[in-house]
């Protein structure tokens, strides 16, 4: 907290940020448009944010407990909280929005679709796809991380991307680390972003859609994507939200 | 503290122009741009690549600088604080002690001490420093990596997180399976 309240951007502290350090006014901090916004302490009143308990964040961070100086992906976007919350308990955090990348991928993958011969139009099924957009993004070594927040980004993804993207990651988190994932019960009406405020605290914010959502986990089927855990916990909130710890 | 405003006070003086009336200073006799005030110029202020002064190639140094044109290329400054204005747009990679993201980035941004991304700024790129910071409504494409460079890999089973079947009660309202290749919740 020390070196954020010296940037004058901290969070969580008690003078407000503008006391601190005078920066221009007029901050357009609406996530809306789906921009991969940070949010610190004097958010804009427009952004629809609810706070939930979460047990399954908890739980996670239990097991994350007693870890020291670990390393953390975080597959959402970069909140300067979520950052500024696992920074302080000394872990390295990776930022990288998956959700967003796959968009961006997407939009890439469509305007080149001309240019495209017909042999590679094998390389525009779900899988080629899927191949692709992994061989281009979350380029880390195997075993980089102990701990990933994967939020409820699967529920977003094709099922093949799930699929291979659940692999992927597998692969990127040491034997012992964990995964916290939220599944959605029923379809999502919205898009929803989260963020850590607290040891058992989620911030969840209202977003304009990035991707729609694409499918709903039933448990046997969220048991078979990662089946290479040895555990997993769950715990189910009156909100539809799944929230699962999977433990390599 | 009174010694302290003392010696501010006997610190020489910068050395700068802006004050200085041409007519007066300019030797008879010798042409003279008589009629243009010199620019302040001082051997204290931070270097600056000023809107509409666009760059290509290589910029290294060990000052503070501030762009706020156009640089496509590289910026390194070894121990310094690098400020990308508001009106910038650079598509370089970035290394500086301190780096200050107000406008338009495509690269790698690096900062050995910190990185502080306001409100304004538009990144493309990546992100590296051990302390990042970053303003509501900036806008990040790519990823970033903050925090102490982390030791040799924490050996598995040193932690709680070992413990696969440990037990501990949920909050009201909220169901929970024990460990084990099990989900509970309803479908």
């Amino acid at each position: 907290m020390g070196f954020l309240s010296k940037l004058g951007i901290a969070i969580g502290g008690s003078a407000p940020r503008e006391s601190v350090r005078s920066l221009p006014h007029g901050r357009n901090g609406n996530n809306g448009n789906g921009r991969a916004v940070a949010v610190g302490p004097s958010r804009q009143p427009e952004i629809q944010e609810t706070t939930r308990v979460s047990n399954g964040l908890k739980e996670f961070l239990w097991n994350l407990d007693g870890l020291g100086r670990g390393t953390l992906l975080d597959l959402g976007p970069a909140w300067q909280t979520t950052l500024s919350f696992f920074i302080e308990r000394g872990f390295r955090v990776t930022s990288e929005d998956i959700l967003r990348g796959w968009a961006e991928f997407l939009r890439e993958e469509e305007l080149h679709k001309e240019e495209r011969s017909v042999e590679n139009y094998a390389q525009r099924t779900p899988e080629g796809l899927a191949k692709k957009f992994l061989n281009e993004n979350l380029k880390y070594a195997p075993g980089s991380f102990d701990a990933l927040l994967l939020w409820d980004a699967l529920d977003y993804m094709e099922p093949t991307l799930a699929k291979y993207t659940v692999a992927h990651l597998t692969e990127l988190v040491r034997p012992g680390g964990g995964v916290f994932a939220m599944f959605h019960s029923k379809k999502p009406e919205g898009f929803q972003r989260y963020r850590v405020t607290g040891t058992n605290t989620l911030q969840v914010l209202s977003a304009k859609p990035i991707c729609p959502a694409q499918k709903v986990y039933q448990n046997r089927e969220i048991q078979e994507l990662f089946g290479r855990y040895r555990s997993v916990k769950s715990y189910v909130s009156r909100d539809q939200l799944r929230e699962t710890l999977f433990l390599k | 503290m009174w010694r302290k405003e003392d010696g501010k006070g006997q610190e020489p003086p910068e050395i700068s122009t802006g004050s200085v009336n041409p007519t007066t200073a300019t030797k008879p006799g010798t042409s003279s741009l008589s009629g243009f005030a010199a620019p302040p110029v001082s051997s204290k202020s931070a270097a600056c690549v000023s809107q509409g002064i666009k760059i290509k190639g290589e910029l290294t140094g060990s000052e503070d600088l501030f762009v706020d044109g156009r640089v496509e290329g590289r910026i390194t400054l070894s121990n310094a604080t690098l400020t990308i204005g508001p009106n910038a747009t650079v598509k370089a990679d970035l290394t500086a002690r301190e780096v200050v993201v107000r406008g338009r980035v495509e690269g790698m941004v690096s900062g050995s001490e910190r990185i502080q991304v306001w409100h304004t700024a538009h990144i493309h790129g990546e992100l590296k420093s051990e302390k990042i910071g970053i303003e509501e409504g900036a806008e990040l494409h790519g990823k970033m990596e903050a925090g102490k460079p982390t030791g040799p890999p924490a050996v598995a089973g040193s932690s709680k997180r070992a413990e696969p079947n440990k037990h501990k009660d949920a909050a009201s309202g909220e169901e929970k399976s024990s460990s084990g290749a099990a989900v509970a919740g309803a479908d």
